[in-house]
């Protein structure tokens, strides 16, 4: 018999919806798994990806892309190009394979999920494509770093971190159970695929990409441009899902979820990205701030494609941008101070050279961040690095859990006041690091108010003993693993002393 | 006399740290608990007196948590008098 061409049987066997006679459709897609937002089953039945494939093709294509990263991979692996990484970019790729790898897999719960309980049988496909895509995301973003553990011992956080309660990934799981673990299959389209996968995993995976192949580390590189080809397809997901909650006059949801999870997303990125693109990546091979990086991929770009939808910069759009110009200097400043408590070795990134570019990107940084690390460095100088290191801890937000870093914004003036924002409920008192931290919050109290942070298990007796060494320990992070300075120090002794000029006068 | 959990904000500093002065102590001690976790640390020391900053008011030096009404993680500003 001849075969038919493609055109003549996919959307066939694509497409096959159809009206459920011996089960209802709430028993089929409950609301906890499915929020159907009262949309009609046929309407569902419209969802249309732009970017169709069979699973034929999907095998041809995913086993070309494995092919061609295990070569680059296999020989890599027998050249000395790990070894003579730099300390910062080492530190860029160790924190990136700890906080990403186990997500990824987690990520393909979530896409599972929609694999099952999407509402249109075309979306069930593409999320089928979309979970095995992020099980390969896993497996890769585990097995490249297991093959480096002769070189890094610590890249066993690649597996190991999801695991901890390691800080930083109390508020990494924090985001993403609330994102796709434990989120229905249709506000997940909108949460993850749209506004996560679509908005911010470029920042992470194109940009540090580019930066990767300029810094030679072209395993890293080769991996993470072929992780993002997949991203760039299951991350369609959220596209017609949105349209359809527009056409069906439920913009104001689909903006309410989008609002929600760009906060949340802004903040981890804010601490991952941030750090990464300001101050890991080695000066010469920087191609951009931060804080440009958002203004063409999140203030151009996404701004762009979200209006195209219907969807408007949401509600707190102003202290995004002001938060552009100083929280990440903060987080970085804090996770160099706590190193310890992270499973990479921190670097500082602020020598002479780096300070310039530094005051260019952020004219009066200096005067703002730099007067702490002139203070540190000033210490590390006369014999007292143990005044570099913590004997307490920051206050985390009970929403990004985060370290609350309001005081850094007031200093460098971007901030009104320094205090942070606090709700009492039930007798019990919430902390929060900003507006939309808070409102994030408060939305749904009843998913949030039952979660403990760092410091309320501090407080509340379950981190034995309650002091650094057993918060450490608590952590999952053994002497060897707490975090060091990255270059030993030689960013202070390289340091003159900077004159502090006036801090930046950028009022909220 | 307890140990009693605050956040603190040095003047000047980027962060709030979790301190626990002790309920009975003054805020001349309090001041001094708080200010451990930044100046000499992240912000340059000053020869002035430090002062205890709640909810917007200045505190006695001999003011104690105990007599003032903080809750537990209530916010106490150490700022130069």
């Amino acid at each position: 018999m001849p075969r038919l061409a493609r055109s003549q049987w996919y959307d066939l066997t694509r497409d096959m919806n159809w009206d459920f006679s011996y089960v209802t459709e709430e028993e089929v897609f409950p609301e906890l798994l499915s929020n159907g937002f009262g949309v009609p089953s046929h309407d569902w039945w419209t969802w249309d990806e732009p970017y169709k494939i069979t699973y034929a093709e999907y095998v041809h294509n995913q086993a070309g892309k494995d092919a061609g990263l295990f070569s680059v991979n296999n020989v890599v692996g027998r050249s000395k190009i790990f070894e003579n990484l730099d300390p910062g970019w080492l530190a860029a790729v160790t924190a990136h394979y700890g906080a990403i790898a186990v997500a990824e897999y987690q990520a393909g719960i979530g896409e599972a999920r929609m694999a099952r309980f999407g509402r249109a049988a075309a979306w069930r496909n593409m999320a089928t494509y979309g979970a095995l895509d992020e099980t390969r995301h896993g497996q890769l973003q585990t097995y490249f770093p297991y093959q480096a553990l002769s070189k890094e011992p610590r890249l066993d956080w690649a597996h190991k971190a999801y695991h901890t309660n390691e800080w930083g990934i109390i508020a990494s799981r924090h985001l993403f159970d609330d994102m796709f673990t434990a989120n229905d299959a249709v506000s997940m389209a909108i949460q993850l695929t749209f506004t996560f996968e679509t908005g911010f995993t470029n920042l992470q995976f194109l940009g540090m990409a580019a930066d990767a192949m300029k810094i030679g580390d072209i395993d890293f590189g080769s991996l993470i441009s072929s992780i993002q080809t997949d991203e760039a397809r299951h991350a369609q997901q959220g596209e017609p899902t949105l349209k359809i909650l527009v056409a069906a006059g439920h913009k104001d949801i689909a903006q309410s979820l989008f609002d929600k999870m760009f906060w949340r997303a802004w903040k981890i990125f804010a601490l991952l990205t941030g750090l990464s693109m300001d101050y890991y990546t080695p000066l010469e091979h920087r191609t951009h701030s931060f804080k440009e990086f958002m203004d063409e991929f999140i203030n151009t770009q996404f701004i762009d494609q979200f209006r195209d939808f219907g969807l408007e910069p949401p509600w707190y759009w102003d202290k995004l941008n002001n938060e552009m110009n100083w929280v990440h200097h903060a987080y970085h400043l804090g996770v160099y101070f706590w190193r310890p408590t992270v499973w990479w070795n921190p670097v500082a990134g602020v020598g002479p050279e780096e300070r310039v570019w530094l005051e260019e990107k952020y004219p009066g940084w200096n005067g703002s961040f730099g007067k702490y690390w002139d203070e540190m460095g000033k210490n590390v100088r006369e014999g007292r690095v143990e005044l570099t290191l913590p004997e307490t801890f920051p206050v985390v937000c009970n929403s990004c859990q985060l370290p609350v870093c309001t005081p850094a914004g007031y200093a460098a003036g971007y901030l009104e006041s320094p205090l942070p924002l606090q709700l009492t409920i039930d007798g019990r008192i919430y902390t929060f690091c900003s507006e939309p931290c808070q409102w994030v919050f408060e939305q749904t109290p009843e998913q949030f108010a039952g979660h403990t942070s760092i410091i309320d298990r501090l407080l509340g007796g379950v981190i034995q003993p309650p002091t650094i060494p057993g918060a450490l320990a608590y952590m999952g992070l053994s002497p060897e693993e707490c975090g060091q300075d990255g270059t030993d120090y030689d960013w202070a002794h390289a340091t003159a002393p900077v004159t502090a000029g006036p801090a930046a006068s950028g009022a909220a | 006399m307890a140990m009693f959990p605050v956040q603190g904000i040095v003047e000047g500093d980027f962060v709030v740290v979790l301190v626990t002065p002790d309920d009975q102590d003054p805020m001349t001690a309090v001041a001094q608990a708080i200010a451990h976790h930044g100046i000499g640390t992240r912000v340059a020391a000053q020869d002035r007196p430090l002062k205890v900053r709640y909810k917007g008011t200045m505190l006695d030096d001999t003011a104690t948590i105990a007599g003032t009404g903080c809750a537990p993680m209530d916010v106490l500003e150490v700022v130069y008098g």
